[in-house]
């Protein structure tokens, strides 16, 4: 027998916390649809896809409806694309993207991941291609999200890539100026990218993954918030040992219905579970904000001194509170810092609280990185690439995942407003300071070695 | 083996329970299940009861009567009918369906005359109207056992029709959700 307490609190966090699963994706081996022939190769595709997601999203929305728990989003990842087109020119896989976009649209999944390469120690044929062909493909399509791992705590920094990478952003942004740069926001610079990512726009199925999975992501920033507000509302001198509790109990619960949902899904449709990937994820609404959290937790806001501390907190509990609830935790697991799509974290920025250099320094305890910043328009190909690189150091250097979803907006400066609609939101352009003069470090080329797995200091 | 289920009634009290076994165990009678609820000022306790094969159904009426007098209590006892002439279960799923909005008569009667249109069988109900605008005031939780066979869709139609005429808000979730987020 249920208690009324478990029932009423339940109906809190779906009803007024926004308690829901954040993404469903399915990961998509299209390893064995490699092919020299381009035609071959997307009929392969369609056919692959369609096999496997055709019943994706009426399944999820059936198991949401069971449950009374909203599957946001149902996505796709697939295998790097630059090892499927290998052979491939650019401009072929510039096709390939456009197909794999239709396939997204014709099974009715918002995003499809994996338009990826991997080039942490060096970059093949089909990674050049891939990456040369990222602009026109982000620009052609709605749909697709690209990622290029260019650095791991294994092999280190690829510089080469990194700059490479600086150029391309520069370029996707100015193939969709008139939308501020938006394929710019379709696209992850990663360091240590996991295989099994759900959120996108990281999104792709790892070389060592099955023919597919189902892999859950689960989020709940309002959830957590409002678990700290109540609690703190009946004891306000809690100290923050006890609020770190909370929040674990909170993650908890909330990993728990991403495992409940995702294991339905995957026996619904026959395919294998994957993990839970529980981050905090903002969305551009009212009460779902990361950003929200830090003001409970006793800031004034996001950025201010103690910010890096609070993330920490927040960041590590959630980690423990999922570790406990799923043996299959996996992805990035953590809070999302999203500038633009996270209304507060987006105010935050305005009212100069948060700058470039503060998001760098919370990059080191939180879950990705530098996501969706937007930069002034006149931001060089080798400042991005510098800051790129910092990024990817945290990562490399802490054993940690990082990543970079930056916009240098067209034709906008510092303070401006971005808007780039729907979940991807709207933030103001960040200043990059201190980027005068040439930077002759970046354009070195060559790897950063791989660190040194003692002597951590 | 004999069987009874008996109820006993009245306003609640400390030793309620331990009165009405300690006269089961004299007349040698075995608890095989109970349930007891507290609903405002008043108890209820329902009892499956085994018999010794030499005490009478009236004898034992008697005696709990008499031993529940002094506590003002209401006992009913009844002989439990076999179990092999029950009807095969039908192949079901555990709801659980929540209501939440003002108080008003007909609420219990609008929403059990479609759950038991479709054949659910509730199980568990808990029911509150204490007035004012306060949802958690006025709630009613369901357990219901939904049978597989029917469409559900249909089931769950007509139940948010019903709720939204009755100006309530209504939940329809398996029970799984709430056990895999309460219970470790």
């Amino acid at each position: 027998m249920l208690t009324d307490r478990e029932i009423i609190s339940t109906l809190e966090m779906l009803q007024s916390e926004h308690l829901d699963v954040r993404t469903v994706t399915l990961g998509i081996s299209l390893l064995d649809c490699a092919s020299h022939d381009l035609s071959k190769l997307k009929n392969k595709i369609r056919t692959r896809i369609t096999h496997f997601a055709e019943k994706l999203v009426p399944v999820c929305d059936q198991i949401g409806q069971k449950y009374g728990i909203p599957v946001v989003n149902k996505r796709i990842a697939v295998s790097p694309v630059a090892v499927v087109g290998a052979a491939l020119t650019s401009s072929q896989l510039v096709d390939v993207a456009q197909t794999l976009n239709a396939v997204a649209e014709m099974v009715n999944v918002d995003f499809i991941g994996g338009f990826s390469a991997l080039v942490e120690k060096g970059m093949a044929r089909g990674d050049r291609a891939l990456i040369e062909a990222i602009p026109h493909a982000l620009t052609a399509t709605e749909r697709l999200c690209a990622s290029v791992n260019v650095a791991s705590t294994r092999a280190g920094i690829n510089m080469d890539a990194v700059l490479l990478m600086g150029k391309t952003i520069k370029k996707a942004a100015e193939m969709t100026a008139a939308q501020d740069g938006i394929a710019c926001a379709k696209l992850c610079v990663f360091a240590n990218i996991p295989e099994d990512i759900p959120f996108m726009a990281g999104a792709y199925l790892g070389i060592g993954e099955a023919d597919a999975v189902i892999n859950v992501g689960v989020s709940g920033p309002g959830v957590v918030k409002k678990a700290i507000d109540r609690a703190l509302e009946s004891n306000p001198d809690l100290d923050l040992g006890q609020i770190s509790e909370l929040i674990k109990k909170t993650a908890y619960k909330v990993t728990r219905i991403g495992e409940l949902i995702g294991r339905e899904v995957a026996d619904s449709l026959k395919i294998r579970f994957g993990v839970v990937d529980l981050s905090l994820a903002p969305t551009p609404n009212v009460g779902d904000s990361v950003g929200e959290i830090f003001q409970s937790l006793g800031l004034l806001s996001i950025g201010v001194p103690g910010t890096t501390a609070a993330l920490a907190l927040l960041n590590d509990a959630v980690k423990k509170g999922g570790a406990f609830a799923s043996s299959r935790v996996g992805g990035l697991s953590g809070a999302f810092i999203p500038v633009s799509e996270d209304l507060n974290i987006s105010e935050a920025a305005r009212q100069g609280h948060l700058c470039l250099e503060k998001l760098e320094a919370i990059t080191s305890v939180c879950s990705v990185g530098l996501d969706m910043v937007a930069l002034p328009g006149e931001t060089s190909a080798e400042t991005i690439a510098g800051i790129i690189a910092d990024e990817m150091a945290i990562g490399v250097i802490n054993h940690k995942t990082t990543a970079t979803r930056l916009i240098p907006v067209p034709g906008k400066k510092a303070g401006e407003s971005a808007h780039f609609g729907g979940l991807l939101g709207q933030s103001t352009i960040v200043a990059v300071n201190n980027a005068t003069g040439s930077n002759r470090f970046i354009t070195h080329g060559g790897i950063i070695p791989a660190p040194i797995h003692s002597l951590t200091n | 083996m004999r069987k009874v289920i008996l109820s006993v009634l009245g306003h609640d009290r400390p030793g309620i329970v331990a009165a009405v076994s300690r006269i089961l165990l004299e007349k040698d009678c075995n608890i095989e299940n109970v349930s007891q609820t507290i609903l405002q000022t008043q108890f209820a306790g329902i009892f499956i009861v085994s018999l010794p094969e030499d005490l009478a159904l009236g004898r034992l009426r008697t005696s709990l009567e008499d031993g529940l007098r002094s506590l003002n209590l209401h006992v009913h006892v009844k002989p439990l009918a076999s179990q092999t002439t029950t009807s095969p279960p039908v192949p079901n799923e555990p709801f659980v369906i929540t209501t939440q909005g003002p108080d008003r008569k007909g609420l219990v009667a609008g929403i059990t005359e479609i759950i038991a249109a479709y054949g659910a069988n509730i199980t568990n109900l808990q029911a509150v109207f204490k007035g004012g605008d306060d949802p958690g005031d006025n709630i009613m939780i369901y357990e219901v056992d939904i049978p597989t066979d029917i469409d559900q869709q249909c089931l769950y139609r007509d139940l948010r029709q019903r709720a939204e005429s009755l100006a309530l808000d209504i939940s329809i979730q398996h029970r799984n959700i709430f056990e895999a987020l309460n219970r470790i």
